[in-house]
């Protein structure tokens, strides 16, 4: 990086570029939870099923994402882990009122935990308990205990209900995982 | 689009190509830098320009390898830098083929599809097209349908296009598009309007109605694109060709009519389609000839070059049409585009009169040496044509020709002069001599191994015929001490028919053969030392069985059948009459077709290609009830025994052995909704014949071929050959489903009667070239001649009396005896083959106009085996 974008880091001007992988299960809202966070403008009114993934940048308080939002249908979990290795946090959307495929999400999530590009590494893992909204839904702390997460030990997690339509808990979720990314960049340096 | 600019600017100053010494593996190593963030768009688009130049260069990358180039590919999509993207389109496209998972894209490339950016949507869709299969396109069917309608042009183009393309894999998806399509051919934009018009064609193109419809609806309200028309005067040809209209069709009309369209494009195009449909009278040309006229005082040389170049194709068939365009044509002579000079010479060579030669002549030569191989060859081609037309001006001709041989030039320039000399010899005896004087020149100087084989194979053949063979024999002999061992082998071989040919010269090419068996090479001795141990039996028949006529079987046979004996072993002595015969009509074909191969006629069967005959043989052992009757003789050529649009199509080919006959044939069923079961063909045995088997066909589903065989005895009596076998088909009917082709359980009895099955002397008779006849003809010996004399009231002409001699006796015209020269009232035809059983059999025939308009025949047949002479005499009659 250049001495300019250093000099306009350090003034606030530009901010430094991460980028995250939002993964889940299909219809669990990631595409939507993106959407959210894009300026109104650009925002999209009809979401369909993601095939692949789609590239989506967005900026929180200190920091710019470049978001990788993967397809969670079944045929296509597997070309997630085309990108665990250069991504600097996760997102993973659960939806809170399928209880039936919490089992499906906890394998999915264990599978992600054991591959080799993500093991060793304190990489953060931002969990949006999606759809709290819907009355069949769980509670976020009832979520975590589905999903096993007292277990994840080596890396920092947390959890937080949400409402992608109408964008409640999003933005508290997206501060916490750039305050852990802005921390492990720091670390990192020192 | 700079760093294009860079790089050309790059190879100026280096003056080579930055890309030349790229290697694979280094390139994908460094594709992995796509996976850094954040993306410099700088490096990453130099990177992946790399990758695109090796994956055009042909290198092939593994599908391991691919992949991960293409998932690190997939993480520039976070760049907005625009020409990045752009490559990244192309990248998907060349990879989709090579890379797995590639529908990872898809969301992406459909979200540029849809976006605000125009200059990314077209691209886009014609990468989202090409990773996308069947089984996704519904997904993005709607987004297709908008995208062609859509009101930026190069959008519109990009989808109708990928549409096409995808229309070879889904057909049935595509065609649901037609009406999106119907709306963009009335675009205002002239590439819209092409597309739309072209994809419209493709969906109908099945369907000869909706594509008439589609011709007459564009072809009346006007079309703005001239691309588009140009495309509808294409479908109209086409159109006009399947249907065999000729001029009176209204597509004819509506061609007519672009003729006078304003632009000059459309105006090229249907003069070029009038030109090329086949049965076109002069006066549907003249309009069209008259245009073309226009264009060859046109300023633009590209119109120039198209005018003169289809002129020139014109002048072929209708040389008298374009006649009328010599006086432009002369003008186009003096063009400072030589491309565009030697097509008009070369038109005005086959348009001109016999005196216009010379001047032509010396107006080409004087640029001879200007102009590219290519055209040099159209030069020679139209050469070769004037040496039909004026057989008078072959000196002049072949003098230019012997001139242009020994002129600079790449080997198909030469083979094509070579070939040119080669057919002028043929076709006129006059040049002969002058030709092989030249011919023997050009070989005394030769690089090329093929051509100097060819020439000395000829001179053996022609040369000994001449008035003065001795004067070649320094020509070959020279060969044999100065070329390469193939060259060498085919000399010593040319040398040996000079030998058996030529008694007085047998002495000296003994002598110059013995020389040859101490050379180095194997061939070249084994071949010497053979041709000296025929030669010195000094008999006639030895020498013109071993020497001058060459191996008749054929060479797939010969080793099938040679390795059949080494693994049986046996006391009895290899016999090659069990061996096929190669099979002569197909070569006689093919050389009909291009008379280029005249000269390799004889050396034709020596190539070891497995001949229709082969084929046959394989297919009749693997029946097992059909092994066991020896060699297969002769396959008829098929005969259809029903009219091509019945219910039930059967072609019939008579296979002939030494004792039996096979009659094959191959049935389709064309009802969708009945299956056949046990399908025999019933035959009614003719004199003397006896059916022994029927095998038969077990199943026949709707178009799908199947075979099913008749066995016959043939009758003892030798003299009995021919009969006439009324035919039956019989089977069992099961009805079925049309779409999943399930039969019902229940079937009932049914036939179906055929067209009768001859059986001639044809089937039994296996053509075979004697290269010398006289010689066969004393060989075989009038021990079993037989002479007789018909009148032949039916023909009127010699020509046609030949024709009909060798269709009934399917012997081989040698000698080129069955051409006969203009104006003769009176012409000798010599015939060879080889009976079944393999008997010798020869024919002469000699044929003369009477005064009452009909042909009288005197035929002589002399064979080997007494009853063969009996069948071919009686034949006839």
């Amino acid at each position: 990086m250049g001495f300019f974008d250093t000099l306009a880091q350090w003034l606030g001007v530009k901010k430094r570029e991460v980028s995250v992988l939002v993964v889940g299960l299909d219809n669990s809202g990631k595409s939507t939870i993106i959407n959210h966070f894009k300026p109104s403008e650009s925002k999209n009114h009809d979401i369909v099923p993601t095939v692949g993934f789609n590239v989506e940048r967005f900026k929180s308080k200190a920091l710019a994402f470049t978001a990788f939002d993967m397809s969670g249908q079944g045929r296509y979990r597997n070309l997630w882990e085309h990108y665990y290795r250069e991504c600097h946090g996760i997102i993973f959307v659960i939806d809170s009122s399928d209880k039936l495929r919490m089992v499906v999400a906890k394998d999915e999530l264990d599978l992600l935990l054991q591959h080799p590009d993500l093991k060793n590494r304190r990489i953060p893992i931002l969990f949006f308990a999606n759809k709290m909204d819907l009355r069949e839904s769980v509670s976020s702390v009832k979520c975590s205990s589905l999903m096993g997460l007292e277990q994840i030990r080596d890396k920092p997690w947390h959890i937080c209900a949400s409402n992608a339509v109408t964008g409640e808990g999003l933005s508290e979720g997206v501060d916490w995982l750039s305050d852990q990314i802005k921390d492990l960049i720091e670390s990192r340096k020192k | 689009m700079m760093m294009l600019k860079r790089d050309k600017k790059e190879e100026e100053e280096g003056g080579g190509n930055p890309f030349s010494n790229l290697e694979r593996s280094s390139v994908l190593q460094e594709a992995r830098t796509f996976n850094e963030t954040p993306i410099n768009p700088r490096k990453c688009g130099h990177i992946l320009t790399k990758v695109l130049y090796i994956i055009n260069q042909g290198e092939i990358i593994g599908s391991t390898e691919a992949t991960e180039a293409f998932f690190a590919m997939t993480k520039l999509f976070q760049s907005k830098d625009p020409i990045l993207r752009r490559l990244v389109y192309l990248g998907i496209k060349e990879m989709s083929k090579i890379a797995q998972d590639v529908i990872i894209v898809t969301s992406s490339l459909m979200k540029d599809m849809t976006g605000k950016e125009d200059q990314f949507r077209g691209p886009a869709i014609r990468a989202l097209c090409s990773i996308t299969d069947t089984s996704m396109l519904q997904s993005i069917e709607r987004y297709m349908k908008q995208a062609i309608v859509d009101k930026v042009p190069a959008v519109s183009s990009a989808a109708l296009v990928s549409s096409l393309h995808l229309s070879k894999s889904s057909q049935e998806v595509v065609k649901r598009w037609v009406n999106e399509a119907q709306e963009a051919v009335n675009s205002d934009n002239i590439m819209v309007q092409y597309h739309a018009l072209g994809l419209l064609y493709h969906i109908r193109r099945s369907d000869k109605l909706a594509v008439t419809k589609l011709v007459s609806k564009f072809s009346k309200h006007t079309l703005k694109s001239p691309y588009a028309y140009c495309l509808l005067i294409r479908i109209a040809t086409k159109l006009i060709e399947e249907e065999d209209a000729g001029s009176s069709s209204p597509m004819f009309d509506f061609i007519e009519s672009c003729l006078r369209h304003k632009s000059e494009m459309v105006i090229y195009e249907a003069a070029q389609a009038i030109v090329q449909l086949k049965n076109t009278t002069a006066k549907d040309l003249a309009p069209a000839v008259s245009v073309l006229q226009l264009f060859c005082s046109s300023p633009k040389p590209t119109l120039r070059f198209a005018a003169v170049r289809t002129l020139n194709k014109v002048a072929m068939k209708h040389p008298a049409a374009v006649t009328a365009c010599n006086l432009d044509l002369e003008n186009l002579i003096t063009d400072v585009n030589r491309s565009i000079a030697t097509l008009a010479i070369t038109t005005l060579l086959k348009t001109g009169s016999e005196t216009s030669v010379d001047r032509l002549m010396k107006q080409i030569s004087s640029f001879m040496s200007e102009i590219s191989d290519e055209f040099k060859i159209v030069v020679v081609q139209a050469i070769r044509s004037l040496c039909a037309k004026f057989p008078r001006k072959h000196s002049v001709l072949m003098n230019f020709l012997a001139s242009m041989l020994r002129d600079e030039g790449g080997f198909d320039y030469k083979r094509e002069i070579v070939d040119c000399i080669i057919a002028t010899i043929e076709e006129n005896p006059e040049a002969k001599e002058a030709g092989l004087a030249h011919l023997c020149e050009f070989i005394e100087d030769c690089e090329h191994t093929v051509l100097a084989t060819k020439i000395l194979h000829l001179l053996g053949r022609e040369g000994p015929r001449t008035p003065t063979p001795s004067k070649y024999i320094r020509f070959i002999y020279n060969r044999v001490i100065l070329e390469n061992a193939a060259v060498r082998a085919a000399a010593v071989s040319a040398l040996a028919k000079f030998g058996a040919h030529c008694e007085e010269l047998m002495h000296s090419c003994i002598v110059l053969l013995e020389r040859c068996q101490m050379d180095t090479d194997d061939e070249v001795r084994d071949r010497a030392t053979f041709y000296v141990n025929v030669l010195k039996q000094q008999q006639r028949a030895l020498s013109s069985a071993y020497i001058l006529n060459g191996l008749q079987v054929s060479v797939v046979g010969l080793e099938r059948a040679l390795h059949h004996y080494t693994l049986e072993p046996s006391e009895t002595p290899f016999d090659m009459k069990t061996v096929p015969l190669a099979t002569q009509p197909i070569v006689e074909q093919k050389v009909r077709e291009t008379p280029s191969m005249a000269g390799e006629a004889v050396s034709k069967p020596d190539k070891a290609a497995a001949t229709r005959q082969d084929v046959y043989q394989e297919q009749l052992a693997a029946v097992p009830e059909l092994a066991n009757l020896g060699a297969l003789f002769k396959s008829s050529q098929p005969v259809e025994i029903t009219e091509s649009e019945t219910e039930y199509y059967v072609q019939c080919v008579k296979h002939t052995f030494s004792n039996y006959i096979v009659f094959q044939f191959d049935c389709t069923n064309t009802l969708n909704d009945q299956v056949l079961e046990k399908v025999t063909v019933d035959m009614e045995a003719a004199d003397g014949f006896e059916v022994v088997k029927q095998i038969p066909c077990a199943s026949l589903p709707y178009n799908k071929p199947g075979t099913t065989y008749t066995l016959a005895h043939l009758p003892e009596d030798p003299t009995i050959v021919t009969g006439t076998f009324p035919c039956t088909l019989k089977f069992v009917v099961k009805d079925c489903d049309p779409n999943t082709g399930e039969p019902d359980d229940e079937g009932y009895d049914d036939e179906y009667v055929l067209e009768d099955v001859e059986v001639s002397v044809a089937d039994h008779v296996q053509k075979v070239l004697k290269p010398n006849f006289a010689a066969s003809w004393e060989e075989v010996g009038p021990e079993n001649e037989l002479e007789d004399t018909f009148a032949l009231s039916s023909m009127s002409t010699l020509e046609e009396a030949i024709k009909n001699i060798i269709q009934y006796l399917g012997l081989q015209p040698c000698e080129r005896s069955d051409k006969v020269p203009e104006g003769k009232s009176a012409h000798t035809l010599y015939l060879a083959g080889i009976y079944r059983g393999g008997h010798d059999a020869l024919v002469r025939a000699k044929l003369a106009l009477d005064s009452s308009g009909g042909v009288t025949m005197q035929l002589t047949v002399r064979s080997t085996d007494p009853h063969v002479s009996e069948v071919l005499a009686t034949a006839i009659a």
